[in-house]
């Protein structure tokens, strides 16, 4: 406890110090003090900081005024607040990662509602739900009734399909659509597969030795 | 061994008359005389020189025939090389086979790199560049090509594995969403961004 008190104090202001050097000359002057004291709280609170940081670049980049970048950060940290909350909620073991309080905002941003949010999290306890979540919200991206889709996810993943192989199910189901299938049928048909799904091919030969490393390519916000 | 009867010896020559035999010894001449009879009737094995002449008068095959033929008949195939060559060609073999070969100047991908791949038509543009929180939202630095200029843009690019938000940006100030993506998401600004999962180009 002493510990995780001394590097939280250690480490927000390093972390403040870090986004307004990030921010300056990308971000209108006006928007960074805002940032800047939300990411403070933020990092005070536990939450993660990088997608703030990233949703005021963004305001930058596309030429957003202060006060609509400052309303949009202040948002953002409610809705991570609300993730986090969620979290709790799902019986998910304190502290939230900031990447899973990420992953939650995010599937809550994409449309899923909370209560399936919440049954995906408490279903798979201790390993990460990105994935899961992900193929939900394209399911539900495609009409199909969310729980029904979050059974079908949760089945797979209790069936051996871990991480990035749950997004085939849900590439599964919508093939399965377009072949002519009603929702219902799609869903069973995968479902009577599982877990034998296909996986999406290799990128092509052709295609990887053409492909370029961008100069300021950035891992994902955690 | 049982020895034939005498008689019957005899009564073959013309020297016993048939109705002086027994029944069953009858029966046993008959038969061998009918035996004699078939082979006397059988036609006669032809010899070399018809069997050549026939060859000969037969018409030759066809060129399509005859290579059939050659393909189709087992043949023995001696082959005549230095030992030296031999350890050479076995050598480049396997080197073909055991050595990957580079397939460009294309780069070597990490675990945790996967390729993203960018298309969108822009008709008119003069310049398309992708713009997300792969690149920290950086104008300018990861342009798109129209190479046959069809006014199909694309870019295929290295990234981290991981979730990412992005959009397009055309002749530099127009924004535009990549509709052809999957996963879209407002953007809290009055627009959509699209969303990009890349997955390890190493599985």
């Amino acid at each position: 406890m002493k510990l995780g008190l001394l590097l939280t104090l250690v480490t927000s202001p390093l972390a403040a110090q870090s986004v307004r050097s990030r921010l300056e000359a990308r971000v209108p002057t006006g928007a960074v003090s805002t940032v800047d004291s939300l990411v403070q709280v933020a990092a005070r609170e536990g939450l993660p900081t990088e997608p703030l940081v990233q949703k005021a670049l963004e305001g930058g980049a596309k030429h957003v005024s202060a006060a609509r970048i400052g309303a949009a950060a202040q948002e953002m940290l409610d809705q991570l607040r609300d993730a986090r909350a969620l979290l709790v909620r799902a019986g998910d073991a304190p502290p939230a990662t900031a990447a899973e309080v990420t992953t939650i905002y995010a599937a809550l941003k994409r449309g899923l509602p909370a209560p399936v949010v919440e049954r995906i999290v408490a279903a798979m306890p201790q390993e990460p739900r990105g994935s899961a979540l992900h193929s939900v919200a394209d399911l539900a991206a495609h009409r199909f009734d969310p729980d029904s889709s979050a059974s079908l996810i949760i089945d797979a993943a209790h069936q051996g399909l871990r991480g990035e192989r749950l997004l085939d199910v849900s590439t599964a189901v919508v093939h399965e659509l377009q072949r002519g299938h009603s929702r219902a049928e799609a869903l069973a048909v995968v479902r009577r597969e599982l877990p034998n799904v296909p996986a999406p091919p290799k990128p092509a030969r052709a295609s990887v030795a053409g492909a370029r490393r961008p100069e300021a390519a950035s891992p994902p916000p955690p | 061994m049982n020895p034939i009867d005498p008689r019957i010896h005899r009564a073959l020559d013309g020297e016993l008359a048939r109705e002086d035999l027994p029944r069953e010894l009858r029966l046993v001449v008959e038969r061998l005389e009918a035996a004699a009879a078939l082979l006397a009737a059988a036609p006669a094995v032809a010899g070399l020189e018809p069997r050549v002449m026939a060859a000969l008068r037969r018409p030759a095959p066809s060129r399509m025939r005859r290579l059939v033929r050659w393909f189709s008949i087992p043949h023995a195939v001696t082959l005549r090389v230095r030992p030296v060559w031999s350890l050479a060609l076995a050598a480049a073999v396997a080197l073909l086979t055991l050595v990957p070969i580079d397939e460009g100047n294309g780069p070597v991908l990490g675990d945790h790199e996967g390729i993203a791949q960018f298309v969108g038509r822009f008709p008119d543009a003069q310049t398309v560049h992708v713009v997300g929180s792969f690149n920290d939202w950086r104008t300018g630095t990861i342009p798109l090509e129209d190479r046959d200029h069809d006014g199909v843009w694309r870019a295929t690019v290295v990234l981290p594995t991981g979730t990412y938000e992005y959009m397009f940006v055309v002749d530099g100030e127009r924004w535009v969403t990549d509709h052809l993506a999957d996963r879209l998401v407002e953007d809290d600004f009055g627009r959509e961004n699209s969303i990009l999962i890349v997955r390890a180009a190493r599985r």
